[in-house]
């Protein structure tokens, strides 16, 4: 699907989560910048794992080579 | 407000949790009549933290060392009360709501006379009971002798029969004159021969046998009966094995000896009568008296048990209640007493926040207690270091907590734990992605916190108190644990074709080579993770291996750089210059010169699919920096930049060093310059009590201590690049272990039990393979994936930025006795 595509899939998460989040626990300006520092983290640690294994994949120097019990 | 150039909030607004809440050091001036009322209130709010202010005094020198004293005493009361309830097998009921009014003198007048009747009621019982048992044993001397005496009177009544008709014809010519024939037929009257009844236990009875026999020198006559039952001893008040004897002798120096034997053995004598009618008169007086015994005990018991009964109703109130009062006492005494005696002194540290609420409660403490004045509520100013409180909630408690273990955070430095809440258990999702486990994980804890309410009140062993505190902390680690069991995908070592067919393919229809030399990549990229072919093939390892690896180094720059960052944000917050240039530019400088260049030369092989060897470049790059690349170059003018970025990171590392020390030796002397007249603070002065300051004002600059210092920060640092970079390594290191051995119990215990084809064996392969999994993965992994990930980040993240060398708050505070043990 697209490196870029998916980066922007999980931006749109990270909006959807945040609003979620705000919208459901509202406890004054700190406690709001506290979750919203959280999901933001959060997001980016997803992503980054995901971005790592698919570039990895992108261009492969070696293939799978099946072995031989089959 | 304490001022240590802190709150430099105008950077970034406020975070919960971020930094500690701001603390004041306050001082309340209570007068005498309204202390205890005023402690009582103030520990139900339980946010100041008294400062002892008695320290010089022993306990006993104190004001309030005689109200401890009594509430010792009524502690040490409900103690016995406790232990007789529990003798008597009854349990106090938890917590009940009532609350109860009595005041302490009344409780303690209370408590004192239900400990004189329990007592009383003790010592009685025993009585009865030894009595009891005493007549239990006469009862069974007077049967079993009995039976000897019968035995014997039949035996010689049919001798002297005998003897009678033997004797009669000769009784003319051959009467004696003597009255010994009188003697000897008739057994009734023994003049000289006495005898003792009792009881003695059976494991001595041989014993007791021989001594009588050799003390007496074999004038004794011993006639011994097992009894069946076990009997209770009097004295012992357990049940012993005994034998009844009853032993004939002649002479008064042998009946003191006997009874000095029986006396050494412990054997119980009884009186016995000869007559039989006596004895059938005593048998029935025992017996009438044994029912009325055992009546009386009855009764007696059950008294006690309502007694105990009504005192665990009240049990845990009253307990409660002396706890209370003991607290509030030492609280009180740690306040210093004017000279007029009329008013004591506190101090202590309190939050901000909590201000108009402590008012709030001196005054409500006031009117309570009818007294003249109000208390006076002052803040202080003062150099000392206040003590370090996070306001958290049953979530973040157990993050803080994490971090904690490790230090406290000074007053109002960075808190490394609102990035623990998700790196902790991202970290520890790496090393464990497999979301087979993960939902296993994900329903243990959701099992726990479903029975929160319960469990919180119930009393749990250690490991269960533990898995229980840190229920939230494994909620979060089981859902990343199930992202990145996706990520890598692995099911139980299973993978899935979940989100699109597999990108590799063979390369002809007859798959010929698809052994030798592999599969072709024929559509797009798997769309999320790892993709489902590698599993089971040959070059499997080597791609996973590099993959981890890299993915390892990458996660580990990024953490080490929020690292720095943070320690960038203190510098702001604390208004510290010299650490913004002179510390976190030279060591961003290093750090991403070095591994962070090495991030980016990952990145850019993997997005060209270039054959370059990265080991190489990075240690030619160091060195022959000017030699050419040939095909390990990635991009254009690669030498140029890394010539760059090494001189870069060469000079990063005098700048760490050498300019700081001068920096900070030419700020001391300038502020020092003009100390000859230190101007009057504005230290309150109040009723003449003394509150000791901190002297911060001779602080000694030793020139060599801050250079030497500054030199091990640097080569720490240094030398912790490298080291704390390939420490990340461990993240690659544990995830191939739990992927290996998840894929062993799979295939060597389930699949292979499958094989087979028998239920039996399928039955045994698959209990197997759950205990397996169980006990390995998800006990064993887990705890050291928990492990590895904390020393992540209390090693590799913190050591960046957190100093971690401040106090806890312990404010005097009311629930918190409930957590305290006896």
């Amino acid at each position: 699907m697209g490196f870029l595509l998916t980066t922007l899939i999980f931006v749109a998460i990270g909006i959807i989560a945040s609003i979620c989040v705000r919208i459901c626990c509202n406890k004054g300006p700190s406690a709001n910048l506290f979750h919203l520092t959280l999901v933001i983290t959060a997001t980016v640690c997803c992503w980054l794992m995901w971005a790592i294994v698919y570039l990895a994949q992108m261009n492969p120097l070696i293939v799978p080579i099946l072995s031989e019990s089959e | 407000m304490a001022d240590h150039g802190g709150g430099g909030g105008g950077c970034c607004p406020p975070m919960d949790l971020f930094r500690s809440e701001p603390m004041h050091l306050v001082q309340i001036i209570i007068p005498i009549e309204s202390a205890h009322l005023t402690a009582s209130y103030l520990g139900d709010i339980g946010l100041i933290q008294f400062k002892d202010l008695n320290a010089e005094k022993s306990p006993f020198q104190r004001t309030y060392a005689g109200q401890i004293k009594r509430c010792g005493e009524m502690a040490r009361k409900l103690r016995y009360f406790k232990d007789q309830m529990s003798k008597a097998g009854l349990t106090p009921p938890v917590k009940t709501e009532a609350k109860c009014d009595i005041s302490l003198d009344d409780l303690e007048v209370k408590l004192g006379d239900l400990e004189a009747e329990l007592i009383e009621i003790n010592a009685n019982s025993e009585k009865l009971q030894r009595g009891y048992n005493e007549l239990v044993e006469y009862k069974l001397v007077l049967q079993k002798a009995g039976e000897f005496f019968k035995a014997a009177h039949t035996s010689a009544v049919a001798q002297h029969r005998e003897a009678v008709s033997e004797q009669a014809p000769e009784e003319s010519l051959e009467t004696p004159l003597l009255t010994d024939q009188d003697s000897k037929t008739d057994q009734g009257k023994q003049v000289k021969l006495g005898f003792l009844a009792g009881l003695v236990p059976k494991a001595k009875a041989v014993a007791f046998e021989r001594i009588l026999f050799r003390a007496t020198r074999g004038n004794v006559f011993l006639k011994q009966a097992a009894l069946e039952e076990a009997v209770v001893d009097p004295s012992l008040g357990e049940k012993v094995e005994k034998n009844v004897f009853l032993v004939f002798f002649s002479g008064e120096r042998a009946k003191s000896k006997i009874l000095k034997i029986c006396e050494a053995f412990g054997a119980n004598r009884y009186p016995f009568a000869e007559d039989l009618s006596k004895q059938e008169q005593s048998i029935t007086e025992v017996s009438g008296r044994l029912s009325e015994l055992k009546t009386t005990i009855d009764a007696g018991l059950l008294h006690r048990g309502n007694l105990l009964q009504t005192i665990g109703e009240q049990y845990e109130q009253w307990n409660l209640l002396v706890r209370r009062e003991k607290a509030i006492y030492h609280t009180l005494n740690m306040l210093s007493i004017d000279v007029t005696k009329k008013c004591l002194v506190a101090e202590g540290w309190s939050p901000i926040y909590a201000t108009e609420e402590i008012q709030d409660a001196l005054e409500r403490a006031a009117i309570d207690s009818n007294s003249q004045v109000g208390a006076i509520f002052q803040v202080l100013h003062t150099k000392e270091l206040p003590p370090t409180f996070f306001r958290t909630n049953k979530f973040t408690d157990s993050f803080q907590t994490i971090v904690d273990a490790y230090g406290v955070a000074k007053y109002q430095e960075a808190n490394p734990g609102v990035y623990t809440v998700v790196t902790f258990p991202f970290l520890f999702a790496v090393m464990f992605g497999d979301w087979g486990h993960g939902i296993c994980l994900l329903l243990a804890t959701l099992f726990l916190i479903f029975k929160e309410k319960k469990y919180s009140t119930q009393k749990l062993g250690d490991i269960m108190e533990m898995t229980f505190g840190g229920r939230y902390v494994i909620l979060l680690m089981s859902l990343f644990s199930i992202y990145t069991g996706l990520i890598y995908n692995e099911f139980f070592s299973v993978p899935f074709e979940l989100f699109s067919p597999s990108a590799y393919a063979c390369r002809d229809a007859a798959c010929s080579e698809a052994t030798t030399i592999g599969l072709i990549k024929v559509r797009d990229t798997y769309p999320f993770g790892v993709d489902p072919a590698w599993h089971g093939s040959r070059s499997e390892l080597p791609f996973l291996n590099s993959l981890k690896m890299k993915m390892s180094i990458l996660i580990g720059v990024v953490q080490m750089n929020l690292g720095i960052i943070m320690s960038f944000f203190n510098a702001l917050y604390f208004r510290n210059p010299v650490n913004i240039w002179f510390q976190f530019i030279p060591q961003m400088i290093f750090l991403n010169g070095l591994f962070g260049y090495l991030s980016v030369l990952i990145i850019v092989k993997w997005c060209t699919g270039s054959k370059a060897d990265l080991y190489h470049v990075m240690i030619y790059m160091f060195l022959s920096p000017t030699d050419e690349l040939g095909e390990n170059q990635l991009f254009a003018n690669q030498k140029t930049v890394q010539l760059v970025l090494l001189l870069l990171s060469l000079i990063a590392v005098p700048w760490m060093l050498l300019p700081k020390p001068f920096i900070l030796k030419a700020q001391h002397n300038r502020t020092h310059q003009g100390q000859s007249y230190t101007p009057l603070e504005g230290e309150d002065e109040s009723l003449q009590v003394e509150t000791p300051h901190d002297s911060h004002d001779h602080e000694e600059f030793e020139f060599s201590e801050v250079f030497v210092h500054q030199l091990i920060h640097t080569i720490e640092f240094v030398l912790g690049a490298v080291s704390n970079t390939a420490s990340y390594l461990r993240l690659w290191a544990l995830s191939l272990a739990h992927s290996e051995l998840s894929t062993v119990f799979y295939e060597k215990v389930l699949l292979l039990a499958w094989g087979y084809n028998n239920i039996i064996i399928l039955i045994v392969g698959i209990i197997v393979f759950i205990f397996a999994t169980v006990g390995v993965l998800l006990v064993m992994e887990t705890l050291s994936a928990f492990l590895h990930a904390l020393r992540l980040h209390w090693v590799e993240f913190q050591n960046k930025f957190y100093e971690g060398d401040g106090y806890k708050f312990h404010p005097f505070s009311f629930a918190s006795l409930g957590d305290e043990d006896e």
